[in-house]
């Protein structure tokens, strides 16, 4: 990934808060036992981890590395780091980086935000926290035995100067439109940035550039079937960002009313089900997390010079036609003889409407009807077995 | 609306940083907005690193996703951006200008 090929080898190679990588070496520069541990803050991606990990290797530390799920529980703490604390000779020269540290309160922390503060009070080796934010109340106590350096994203011209040099290296080349919705999309967060345009650059963009988000159901689905390469199909339902429910009932509705064989529609079908299971399952345990399978499911649909395309309704346009129409009329007939006959509507057009119809054919009854009424009993009459 | 340089009759709070304005201090003033300090008044630009300039934010082509008080702030102008080697220039700017970075 060009994430990981371009991650900066020395902290001069890093882009963007110059003065705060100033401050973060100065601190490391200056560092001896009793010295306040470092706090990064900053929003995801601008080099929080990066900057850590790049100050272990140029300062020659050993970095021991812990998230916050490592610093929940006050037990779990003291075994990782009481051995790392009490004889750091024997481990070489140790330094601690805590990731996320904003995420360690909660229902979750058993003891181990406090086990970590008394930690940082009497540090014996360098420690960095990082974390996302740092308004939390429950952080002050954090603020107030670290130094604090905040990382601000970067402005996106500084983004487009190292993208512009990612693509020269790897002789990519993407459209200033795409370019600059790269950057912009990126809100200063460069490791999104960088993934966004690699994946623009390996072809998760049609050779069209055509954008999908803008474009309504109706096209995607079309796009989707009408796409040249598994690839492109991807793209096209990866980019159609709307309700889930509403994803797969338009792919229903466009399958269940195109004119693919019987056997194409006996293959397809399942994989709707599958998609239609996974959204029940989402709604009922509010795992959201697995939405990300859907869109995979979804592309079992896909094949090659497909003749599926997109229908708003579920079902076929005679049919439909004939519910509008007839059923309008067949509903004012049933209005008029539940009068005549003294019973509901919904008695006369379920258990009388078929018996008076089969009379009518066999001719052993005659009603006298409005004219307007005539051509519709025939088309039903016609239907009867 | 245009903004008009007074000198302070009353205390007053900058809407923009909050702090006091005393009275006899210099401020710009709009009706209806309230008062600020002339610094505050300024408009916002980031540096350009490379060159030391402005870097021309508000003619920046991405001046309306850009807040100028959020971002690190030293950036990269038009100019230099356009550069061969912009980058390589930005490093070796970096470099000099904190030397501390470039252990």
């Amino acid at each position: 990934m060009w994430s990981e090929k371009y991650r900066p080898q020395k902290i001069a190679d890093m882009v963007g808060n110059e003065d705060a990588r100033t401050k973060f070496v100065e601190w490391f520069g200056k560092w001896k036992k009793g010295t306040k541990p470092l706090l990064l803050v900053g929003p995801p991606g601008i080099g929080k981890t990066t900057l850590a990990n790049l100050a272990a290797k140029q300062f020659q530390y050993d970095m021991i590395s812990l998230n916050a799920s490592d610093v929940r529980n006050k037990k779990r703490i003291q075994e990782i780091l009481n051995p790392v604390l009490g004889s750091s000779s024997l481990l070489g020269r140790p330094m601690i980086f805590v990731d996320e540290v904003d995420g360690i309160y909660g229902r979750a922390d058993y003891g181990g935000a406090e086990a970590l503060i008394q930690i940082l009070k009497e540090p014996t080796i360098p420690i960095i926290l990082a974390a996302n934010i740092e308004v939390s109340t429950k952080m002050k106590s954090i603020k107030k035995a670290v130094k604090t350096i905040h990382l601000r994203p970067l402005p996106p011209r500084l983004l487009q100067l190292y993208l512009k040099k990612i693509l020269q290296n790897e002789n990519a080349k993407l459209s200033p439109g795409n370019l600059i919705k790269i950057v912009t999309g990126s809100r200063g967060d460069l490791r999104s940035m960088i993934n966004s345009a690699q994946a623009f650059v390996t072809g998760f963009e049609p050779a069209t550039e055509k954008s999908f988000e803008s474009m309504d159901i109706e096209s995607v689905v079309n796009a989707f079937f009408k796409a040249n390469s598994e690839d492109e199909a991807r793209m096209v339902l990866y980019s159609l960002r709307i309700d889930p429910r509403e994803k797969i009932n338009a792919f229903y509705s466009s399958i269940v009313t195109s004119s693919i064989t019987k056997e194409q529609m006996t293959k397809i079908l399942p994989i709707l089900s599958e998609a239609d299971l996974l959204y029940g399952k989402i709604m009922k345990t509010q795992e959201w997390r697995l939405l990300r399978y859907l869109d995979e499911i979804l592309m079992k649909l896909y094949q090659k010079n497909s003749t599926i395309r997109y229908s708003q309704y579920n079902l076929s346009w005679p049919l439909l036609n004939r519910l509008r129409w007839d059923g309008k009329s067949i509903k004012r007939f049933a209005s008029i003889m539940a009068k005549k006959m003294h019973i509901s509507k919904s008695t006369f057009s379920t258990f009388y409407f078929p018996y008076i119809l089969l009379c009518m054919k066999n001719k052993s009854l005659e009603l006298e009807l409005e004219e307007s009424f005539e051509d519709i009993l025939e088309k039903e009459m016609k239907l009867l077995k | 609306m245009s903004w008009r340089k007074i000198s302070m009759k009353f205390p007053g709070k900058c809407i923009v940083c909050n702090k006091k304005l005393e009275v006899n201090e210099i401020g710009l003033w709009a009706k209806g907005e309230g008062v600020k300090h002339e610094k505050c008044g300024e408009v916002k630009e980031l540096k350009c690193i490379v060159c030391g300039n402005r870097a021309g934010c508000p003619k920046c082509e991405f001046s309306s996703d850009c807040d100028l008080n959020l971002v690190s702030q030293l950036c990269i102008c038009k100019n230099c951006l356009e550069k061969t080697n912009s980058f390589e220039s930005y490093q070796n700017s970096t470099k000099k200008k904190f030397p501390l970075i470039n252990i």
